[in-house]
């Protein structure tokens, strides 16, 4: 087989090898767990199928986005449909679901947004619903796993903040690069000291209340972090100026601090991240059961080794939350390092080809749109990989494309789409 | 822009980078600490699915085992009681201790081969086994020391000096280990407000003796003020500063007053010279000495025999926590006083009655020192690990030193003195016929009463195969107490 960089091709070459590891996935459940044959034959070909469609309504609609992101996430999300299967069939059959739906949210995507720029004229509306739209679980929302950023439909859960970060960085990418020269340049100098003038001091300071609000109402801060980091990341593609970044930290430091002293479950959380790392048998009962979840996660990667356990071999199920952040934990406990670091390689060749997209696009619009959204879906997988493995402090967001749950599916596969669309749009007029 | 973009990526590449790094760290390098961690759910769980390696003694003498017994999988200790302290025991409810929890790994399997074999295991649908390990521990030995304390509290460590190898840890008095889970009985016990039944386990009952606490090790864990066993540091600081000292004699009055502090000996030894001081157990000699030699010498001797200074605080308690030597028989090494002591201490600490505290472990490994020409060789007990088929998993590597407490020259002078010991002195009911046995006795005051015995030595002298340190507590001197317990357990061993 070969792959050429520029062949669509290797799209559809690619969707077949991943099929095959759906494939080993599930004939190795089935030899685990057994029973009917059925439910692991159309487990596996549907979703196979549905992405080959895909690509091959890709081709013949001569769509010329990066051929290299839908094998990407076809992985990701067989791997979630695997070890979901393995850990609780039922969130197995329900992220099926939406999975199914998440591609056809994505196709939907490349079709009614193809001409994504004109996105950029509305952006004060959809600043405004995304503001609404994180408001609303204040008032409205129900509390999982200790964030409050839940609206509960009966059927399935909502979590609005998935969505609002694509609008978040639609947003951004359309002000930043309307006002990317007064940006770079509007500075007051105090003292001889250059300092952002008044007029950058709006964004960034709305942007850090925004994320102070999921903090402070919502008690979300995995996705506080990860909507500053990526604020971040676009104010120094669009000016360069390590003074905002530097400032920004600050002022992350500051709410941080704040909240470490305000707030119980964030002081808990760092807390736990600076106990003893690993010597767990001079833990005390006390502080052993505070940290009972990092623990078992920390225990069940330790289980992996090198090549882990095999499917089935291991205990994920003794993490609390297994299926949602800490299903990383999962896969390293029963695919080892490698498993794990092969997941981790998915994400950087997501984020590779990510920025490859970002650099040739034409204008800054779609630069800083696709840069944007890259660095978003980096922040969030790195921040839940690191906080598994209590490289940082534990904060609750999801893996993209593998745990279990619809709204950040949906979502990851709109933005999905959304590179798609700058990667096609930036191939079309070469 | 591009120029943006592109250090935006390395950062998040970079970042990347680290988490890679740190993931093989946590799995490769941490994780077998984690997978033994007796907090660790995994070992209870793995335990139902296989079959628990076997330990076996040095004579290949099985210590541990699974056998089903009326078709339930039962952990088995042939030698029950005699072994308790250093196996430990496997329990759902009260965790994992001793041998069966430092090397849970090796007895499940848990290594990546292990793990490999597991899946095989599993979808072919065989039986699962851990791997047998073997031990350097001499069953016989284990044996002889428990009935020689039998109906007393005590501890006996004995090792070889020349590997490190352990060949007995016991600690009395013990219990047994299979029927830690078992109910005793049940207790009614008021849980607000309402009546409750609760189950009373053996270990229950154990937890509660805490004056005779049955479940402390007290080889590895007791800490014992040292007594005159102490003289062998005292004589080695002495040796390794003064050498000239063994010629010249000091004259021994029953009694020596340091500031204004008078320090009674065990009688008027008149003359001694240094063997003869050692052999007597003067404490006129080795305080008098001490306090010419001062503190700065003798704390680095114990020091170089592996001992921890501490810390006091204003209120004579140890400020953090008692050191503990981690290693295959985690044990408390000896303590001194971070501090400086003064004259009156300085005196009392050089014949083992100071501060200064020490476990039976410790002491062993002083007499294997002496033995072993003044190198502490690092204590071990694990021999080898083989599986199922056979196969070698892991076998000890050769012999490594643990600390070099004195000089080869100042080894032979103190083992010397410490044969005339047993020869013509206190220590005179440890000589066993036709062997050359070199000790020490100590008999340790302390606030409980009676003064522990004590005795440390090996044997034979002129090519030691094993040292021993014995104590008993509360039951009087050393020399007629703890000595003949060594002499059994050298004249079990050296018989072969």
């Amino acid at each position: 087989m070969v792959i050429r960089e520029s062949g669509r091709g290797n799209e559809i070459k690619l969707l077949v090898l991943a099929g095959l590891y759906l494939a080993a996935g599930a004939a190795a459940a089935y030899l685990w767990a057994g029973g009917d044959p059925r439910p692991y034959v159309i487990g596996a070909s549907a979703p196979a199928l549905a992405f080959l469609l895909a690509a091959f309504l890709f081709q013949a609609l001569r769509f010329k986005a990066d051929p290299f992101l839908l094998p990407v996430v076809a992985v990701l999300s067989y791997t979630s449909l695997i070890m979901l299967y393995r850990i609780n069939q039922f969130y197995a059959v329900r992220q099926f679901i939406w999975v199914l739906a998440g591609l056809t949210l994505m196709f939907l995507t490349t079709r009614l947004f193809t001409n994504y720029r004109r996105l950029s004229d509305y952006k004060y509306i959809y600043g405004l619903m995304g503001a609404v739209a994180l408001i609303i679980p204040i008032f409205f929302g129900t509390e999982e796993g200790g964030a409050k950023s839940w609206l509960n439909f009966g059927a399935f859960h909502l979590q609005p903040s998935e969505f609002v970060k694509i609008l978040v960085v639609l947003f951004l990418a359309s002000f930043m690069s309307e006002n990317r020269m007064v940006l770079a340049r509007d500075t007051v100098t105090v003292r001889g000291i250059s300092l952002p003038g008044p007029r950058s001091w709006g964004p960034l300071l709305g942007m850090w209340g925004i994320s102070l609000l999921l903090l402070v109402f919502q008690r979300d801060l995995g996705t506080a972090l990860i909507y500053f980091g990526t604020f971040l990341a676009m104010v120094y593609v669009a000016t360069a100026r390590m003074l905002y970044i530097g400032v920004g930290l600050v002022l992350f430091m500051g709410g941080g601090t704040f909240s470490y002293f305000l707030f119980g479950h964030v002081r808990q959380r760092v807390d736990i991240w600076l106990l003893n790392p690993y010597n767990f048998i001079d833990l005390g009962d006390r502080a052993y059961n505070q940290a009972y979840q990092i623990v078992q996660s920390l225990f069940a990667i330790g289980a992996g080794g090198l090549t882990g356990t095999g499917l089935g071999g291991g205990y994920p199920l003794f993490i609390p939350a297994v299926h949602t952040d800490f299903i990383f934990s999962a896969i390293t406990e029963e695919m080892g390092l490698l498993g794990g670091v092969g997941i981790i390689i998915l994400y950087v060749f997501f984020i590779f080809r990510g920025f490859k997209i970002a650099l040739e696009s034409r204008d800054d619009f779609s630069k800083l749109l696709a840069a944007g959204l890259t660095a978003l879906m980096g922040f969030q997988s790195f921040t839940i990989i690191a906080g598994v493995t209590k490289l940082l402090p534990l904060t609750g967001v999801t893996l993209p494309f593998i745990s279990y749950g619809g709204s950040s599916l949906l979502a990851n596969f709109i933005i999905l789409g959304m590179l798609m669309n700058i990667s096609h749009e930036a191939n079309t007029h070469e | 822009m591009n120029d943006n973009i592109r250090k935006l990526a390395y950062f998040l590449i970079a970042i990347f980078a680290v988490l890679v790094v740190y993931l093989g760290y946590l799995n490769v390098v941490v994780g077998p600490k984690l997978s033994t961690d007796p907090h660790n759910r995994r070992l209870a769980a793995a335990e139902k699915g296989m079959t628990r390696g076997t330990i076996y003694d040095r004579q290949d003498v099985v210590l541990a085992e699974d056998r089903v017994v009326k078709g339930v999988k039962k952990r088995v200790y042939p030698f029950g009681p005699d072994t308790a302290h250093l196996l430990g025991f496997v329990s759902q409810r009260y965790g994992r201790t001793g041998v069966e929890s430092t090397f849970d790994s090796y007895l499940l399997a848990l290594d990546d081969a292990g793990k490999i074999q597991a899946l095989v295991d599993r979808v072919l649908g065989r039986p699962r086994y851990g791997y047998d390990i073997t031990l350097s521990v001499d069953s016989r030995l284990q044996k002889k020391a428990a009935s020689l304390l039998a109906g007393r509290s005590g501890a006996v460590v004995a090792l070889d000096p020349r590997t490190g190898a352990v060949l007995a840890v016991s600690s009395a008095p013990s219990f047994d280990p299979e029927t830690v889970e078992d109910v005793v009985r049940t207790e009614k016990v008021n849980k607000n407000g309402k009546l409750a039944e609760v189950n009373i386990t053996g270990y229950d009952v154990l937890k509660g003796q805490t004056d005779s606490a049955p479940l402390l090790n007290r080889a590895s864990r007791g800490i014992y003020p040292p007594g005159s066993t102490f003289k062998v540091i005292t004589g080695a600081a002495l040796l390794e500063s003064k050498p000239e000292l063994l010629n010249s004699k000091k004259v021994c009055q029953g009694s020596i007053t340091v500031d204004g502090f008078v320090l009674k000996d065990t009688g008027v030894h008149g003359n001694v010279d240094f063997n003869s001081a050692m052999a007597v157990s003067c404490n006129t000699y080795f305080a008098g000495q001490a306090l010419d030699l001062g503190e700065e010498n003798l704390k680095k001797a114990a020091r170089s025999f592996g001992f921890s200074p501490i810390g006091y605080d204003a209120g004579g308690r140890i400020r953090g926590d008692y050191p503990v030597q981690g290693g295959e028989i985690p044990f408390n090494p000896g303590t001194m006083p971070s501090g400086g002591i003064g004259g009156a201490e300085l005196a009392s600490t050089a014949i083992g009655q100071g501060r200064t505290l020490v476990s039976p472990f410790q002491m062993a490994l002083v007499a294997a020192g002496v033995a072993n020409g003044g190198a502490i060789m690092r204590p071990y007990t694990l021999e080898r690990v083989t599986g199922r088929n056979g196969r070698a998993i892991y076998k000890k590597p050769g012999p490594e030193v643990y600390a070099n407490a004195v000089s080869a020259q100042t080894a032979r002078l103190l083992a010397d003195a410490m044969e005339q010991c047993v020869k013509r002195g206190t220590g005179a009911q440890a000589s066993v016929p036709g062997v050359r046995v070199a000790g020490k006795t100590g008999s340790a005051q302390n606030p409980h009463g009676q003064t522990h015995a004590w005795f440390i030595g090996f044997a034979p002298a002129e090519n030691p195969a094993i040292a021993v340190a014995v104590v008993v507590e509360n039951a009087g001197g050393g020399g007629n107490v703890a000595a003949p317990v060594a002499r059994e357990l050298m004249r079990l061993y050296l018989k072969k």
